[in-house]
Order: structure tokens, then sequence, then C-alpha cells
């Protein structure tokens, strides 16, 4: 049997959910130690992943566009032109 | 009977002997070196040597050289070094040649020698032997852009070696003890020693804290295949252990880990070269351990944790990173590329490389099970114990970036996201993979039993990780950072571009040296040059007949005047008189009589008179 892309999806989306239903689960059965106030959110781990992935895409992305990205040749640029100067 | 034998003297004296081997008989003496020190390890640990709170003491020129300290925190780095040396020496066999095996085993040794020093000197002399063969493992992959790049590596750490050795020379005149422990830091009343700032500068260049940085991605990438696996481990990792030594609990460690971890994820999410990426996230995960020493202030629970952290840490992500450099270097290998916008499509010939390099990634990235699990949670529950929620929430964040680059981006624009495969490719040779294996089968291990890990840690263990409110948390937080990277995959594509970064800095200040000692400098030592030069020629010539060559210029600065007077036919003239001249010229010399020469003679002398009255 082979399985499919779409069948993995189906397995990862039903992990997810556990995940979801395992930390109210968590929280309101065993009482773990908390050291934050963010902490008792039961979805904390899943938000702050969601939205700190969507966050350094684009901010990161934002930041090398706007600025740090520069063709590969940037460096060797100045060096051939000296070279020609020669 | 020998009382103590230096690990990394098996490695440094068995460096030397390699070329004397050929063939398997080289292959299986490159890999008994590991086990031998490995054994030798096991015995000190024993106490068969020398055990454990014992120092090894060799007098040298009237001062006690500490070459073996033997505790449990150089214990704990001691056996991950040796480990992952074998590892990586396994991946590394199939490499003809000596000169990497043997530059290779001197960097092994030489951290070993700065793990095991006891004092200042013994230290400083084994970080300059570090720096100096990992440069030969650099620029052994003899491409251009790998020379440049070893060179502004072996250029910022000679910057970093002189800081330590000004540091350790003031600290010693104003202690008089080149004993290695920790640094005086200043009190309510002192200020902070320069000889402390000097040094903890060269242990955060090792440890390559921003803005020190620029030299690990800058150069990593360009080593060879095999040489960026040996690199990944000791430079960086020798400098955590240092820094544990001189200065735990120093608070703008924790900050400066902090923003190391999160600024490491920034630029990997620019990165084209997956090596890069990788190095990236070397930064990112030494910012754990950074901010962990940073939080171990001595005497208290969440400072014993915190070094615990970072010592763990330390360990495992030698373990991974190693493993996932050996992935990407085995991409390299095969298939020559290793830009995203080249790769593609590569599951179908390698799915054993790509799923032993998600170990790596699923270890670097905190999974339950792998060992970044087990021992990145130290470091965030110290945040938590020392009550420090902006630390907690950027090295949770670090988490998300790096499962996002290392687990999801690189894999995915490597083994799939085109449809066809880019090139032709294979799984690399066997000893690569074995090599993968043998390190991955390590990463679970630890992951699954961590208490292997815990009992060598330097303080009593009092974490359990396999909570359920960790392990769910976790998958959360690393699931819906898989939700997030599935629907914004198309902005994840490589783009063929480089990243600006501190390097830039020195970069451009060095091409404008150059260009200036190039083009004004030189323009201006040719013009005085000339200048000189056509002055002695004038006294040259002038010298030969100095009554005529008087005459000749006479008759120039007329011609000068009375060109603008006469008609051009008859300048035309005296012009060519002068020239006869001087082409006749020196000609005969004038005979002088002895009254002549007298009178000249009394003219000089009365001159000089003159002159020194006029000075007097």
């Amino acid at each position: 049997m082979k399985i499919t892309v779409k069948q993995l999806f189906g397995v990862l989306y039903g992990c997810l959910l556990l995940s979801i239903v395992a930390g109210f689960f968590v929280l309101l059965y065993l009482h773990p130690e908390v050291h934050f106030y963010w902490e008792r959110l039961p979805v904390f781990g899943a938000v702050y992943g969601f939205i700190g992935c969507i966050v350094i895409i684009l901010g990161s992305k934002a930041i090398g566009h706007l600025w740090l990205q520069k063709k590969e040749d940037y460096y060797e640029k100045d060096e051939k032109n000296q070279g020609g100067d020669q | 009977m020998i009382e103590w034998f230096h690990p990394g003297l098996v490695y440094l004296l068995g460096a030397l002997l390699i070329p004397l081997f050929r063939g398997r008989l080289k292959k299986v003496y490159l890999l008994s070196l590991p086990i031998l020190a490995f054994v030798n390890l096991l015995l000190i640990s024993k106490g068969f040597f020398l055990s454990e709170g014992k120092t090894w003491v060799l007098p040298f020129l009237g001062y006690d050289l500490i070459l073996g300290r033997i505790d449990r925190l150089s214990m704990v780095f001691a056996y991950v070094f040796i480990i992952a040396s074998f590892c990586m020496m396994l991946y590394a066999l199939h490499v003809k040649g000596e000169g990497q095996h043997v530059a290779a085993y001197f960097h092994v040794g030489s951290t070993l020698g700065v793990v095991f020093a006891g004092d200042l000197f013994t230290l400083f002399f084994f970080w300059e032997v570090m720096a100096w063969s990992a440069l030969f493992l650099i620029w052994h992959r003899k491409t251009r852009a790998a020379y440049g790049a070893g060179l502004r590596y072996i250029l910022v750490h000679f910057f970093g070696g002189l800081c330590l050795l000004a540091g350790i020379l003031l600290h010693f005149h104003a202690t008089g003890s080149i004993a290695f422990e920790i640094f005086p830091w200043g009190g309510e009343s002192s200020g902070i020693p320069l000889a402390s700032v000097l040094i903890l500068l060269a242990f955060v260049i090792n440890a390559a804290v921003p803005p020190f940085h620029a030299w690990l991605s800058d150069a990593y990438p360009e080593a060879t295949v095999t040489g960026a696996v040996f690199l990944t481990a000791f430079t960086t990792k020798s400098a955590i252990y240092v820094l544990i030594r001189g200065f735990p609990g120093l608070e703008i460690l924790v900050w400066s880990g902090a923003i190391m971890a999160v600024y490491g994820v920034v630029f990997a999410v620019l990165e084209n070269d997956i090596r890069r990426l990788l190095a990236y996230h070397i930064i990112s995960q030494v910012g754990y351990m950074v901010a962990g020493v940073g939080m171990g202030v001595m005497g208290t629970a969440a400072g014993e944790m915190a070094i615990n952290g970072a010592a763990a840490h330390a360990f495992c992500h030698i373990l991974y990173k190693a493993l996932l450099f050996m992935g990407a270097g085995a991409v390299l290998e095969v298939t020559g590329r290793s830009k995203l916008t080249e790769l593609g499509g590569l599951y179908r010939y390698m799915p054993i490389t790509f799923h032993l390099y998600m170990v790596g990634a699923y270890s670097i990235s905190g999974f339950p099970l792998f060992n970044g699990f087990v021992s990145k949670t130290m470091v965030v529950q110290a945040s938590a114990m020392s009550h420090l929620p902006i630390i907690w929430l950027m090295l949770e964040g670090a988490s998300v970036g790096t499962f996002l680059h290392t687990g999801l981006k690189l894999p995915w624009g490597t083994w799939f996201a085109k449809d066809k495969p880019v090139c032709k490719a294979k799984e690399p040779p066997m000893n690569m993979l074995v090599a993968m294996g043998l390190t991955s089968f390590f990463c679970i291990l630890l992951g699954v039993y961590p208490k292997l890990l815990y009992q060598l840690l330097p303080y009593p263990v009092h974490y359990e990780p396999y909570t359920p409110a960790h392990v769910v948390s976790m998958y959360q937080l690393l699931g819906f950072t898989f939700v997030a990277f599935w629907l914004l995959r198309a902005k994840l594509h490589g783009e063929p571009t480089i990243t600006l970064d501190i390097d830039w800095f020195y970069r451009m200040a060095g091409k404008r040296v150059i260009w200036f000692c190039e083009k004004p400098l030189m323009a201006f030592a040719q013009f005085i040059d000339g200048k000189v030069m056509s002055l002695v020629d004038f006294f040259v010539w002038f010298s030969r007949n100095p009554a005529t060559a008087l005459h000749i210029k006479k008759e120039e600065a007329k011609l000068k005047v009375k060109r603008l007077m006469i008609s051009p036919e008859r300048v035309r003239k005296h012009r060519q008189v002068i020239e006869e001249k001087r082409s006749k010229y020196p000609g005969e010399l004038p005979k002088l009589t002895l009254g002549s020469s007298l009178v000249l003679i009394l003219l000089a002398f009365s001159l000089y008179l003159i002159l020194y009255l006029l000075i007097k």
C-alpha cells in the first residue's frame, strides 16, 4: 500500500488538532507548573508558532529585499573593475 | 608509570604520523586515534590516570603550566569532542591525501588542549593552534572564494588572539596569577578591569557573538565538504567552554545570547547557500548556550540549570550540527551544488541522505525524542526560573525559526520543491552514509535516554524534559510553524543573492585600503621619486663642467626672455646655437691655474664663514 500525500496531510492535520486538544487537557487536568501568565493559555504554543513563523518570514524578507540582499557578484564587482584599470 | 597522558596529544602526535600510512591501514589508523583518546578519557573517568578534581602540572620557566585540569565540566566537553571527531573522521575517510586529515586532527587536538588547560598560557597556545588548523580546512577547498574567506577568517582570529594575549598579560600584571579561573568583573566600587574585557572579547569572537560573528558564516560554507563538518563543532563550542570557566553569570551574555539566537534565524531566511544557512543556525544555536552562560549565576538553582543547559546544548549541538553539515555536504559532494536556486527534486536519488538529514533537523528544532529537545529546553527552563520573560520569548521564537529553515525550507528546497530533479545525483559514498547513520543514532539515543547525558553534566540535574506540558507545547509550536510554512512556502524559494553582514565593513574597508595604496599613495610616491631623480640627474650633468653648464643655462634663460621680442627666425638660430653647445657638452674642461684655484678655495671658505656666522 502506498501512502499518498493527501493521506499524509490528513494524519498531519489530525496531529495538529490532537495537540490543541492535548493542550487543553494538560492545562485543565494536570496543572503543570507555569512561570509566565501566557503559559496558562492552552493554545499558546500553536499561536506563537504560527504567528512567529509568519513574522519571521515576512520580517526577514522585508529587511532582505529593502536592504541586505545583493547580487551574487557584489563583492567581486569592484575587483573586476580594478583589474581592468591596471 | 605515566602519570597522565593528555587526550589532545593523541591527536596532535597522531596527526604527524598520518602521512606514513597508506590505503586501508591509513583508514584504520585514522579511526583508531579517536578510539584511543576515548579509552584514555574512560581511564581518566575511572581514576586510572588522574581522577576528577585533579590537575596535571608541567613546570616551565618558573611557571606551573596546568595542561590537565580534570573536572566534570572539562570531561563533558572532552567526551563530545572525541565522539564527534570519530563520526566526522568516518565521514571524511574517503578523502585522498593527508593535508585535510592532519589539519582536522590538529584542530581536534588543540581544542582538547583548550578544554583541559588550567592556566592562561596553555590556553593561549592551544587557542592559536586551533585557529591556524581551521584555516587549512578552509583553504583546502582551493577555490578563490575559499582563499578569500580563509584570509578574512584568520585575520579576525588574529585580532581575537591578540586580544586574548593582551588580556592575559594585563591580568597577570594585575593579579600575578596565570590560573584560568573566573575573571574579576568589577564590583560596586571598582570598575571593570581592562584585562577581563579583552579576554571576554577574545572569547566572544570565537563564540561568534554578533557583531563579531561574520567570520563564521563567511568562512565555514567555503570550507571543504568534510572540513566544514569538523569546523562546525570545535571553535564555537570551546568558546562556550571557556566562557563557562571565565564568565559565568555575566548579565551582558544573557542578552547577547538571546539576540544571537534570533539574529541567526533572520539571516537564515535570506540565505540561498544551504551550508551558509546552516552556518547561520550555528550562530543561532550557540546563542542559547551564550544565554545559558549568562544566566549561570553561581550558587543558584537557576544558575546551575543554565550552566547544565549550556553544556548539554553544546553536547547535543555538536552532534546534530555535524549531522546537518554532513547531509548538506553530501549533496554538495555528489551534485557540486549548494544553492537552493540550483537544487530541488533530489529525493528520488538521495532518500537515505534526506532521512538522515531530517534526524538532524528534528534534533536542532527540538522535537521530543531527539536530543535538541532534552538540552534546549534546559536553557529555556533556566530563563523561566530566572524570571526573564523576554529572553524566554526570544529563545522560543528562535526555535520556530530553526524548524522553519533547517527542518522545512532547506530540505524542501533541496529534496523536493521542483517536480523533476534538477540534475542527476546518487547517494554519497558508503562511509559518509555510515557516519551520518552513527551520528543520527547518537542524536536519537540522547533524545530517548537523556539520563546518559545528564549524568555527565557539571551539576546534578533536577530536570525532567518529558513532562506532558513540555511535550504538548513543543508539538503545538512546531506543528503550527509547519502550517505557516506551508501557507507561505512560495515566499521561501531561494533567491540568487548574497546577504550583506557585518563582514561588509571589513571587506569594504580592506578594499578601500588596497585602493588607497594602489592609486593615490603610489602616484604620490612616483611623483616624489621622479622629482628627486631629475634633480640628481641635473647635478650629475652640471658637475661635469660647471662653467660651460652655467653658460648654457644662462643662454637658455636669455632666450626665454628674448623670444618675446625678437623674430622667430632669430629665436630658431639662437636655439640652434644652444643645442650645438649642449651636444658638445661637457667639451674640453677648462684648465685652472693655481691662482684661480686658490681664489675658488678662499671663496668657498668665506662662504662657509658667512654661513657659520649667520647661523650662529
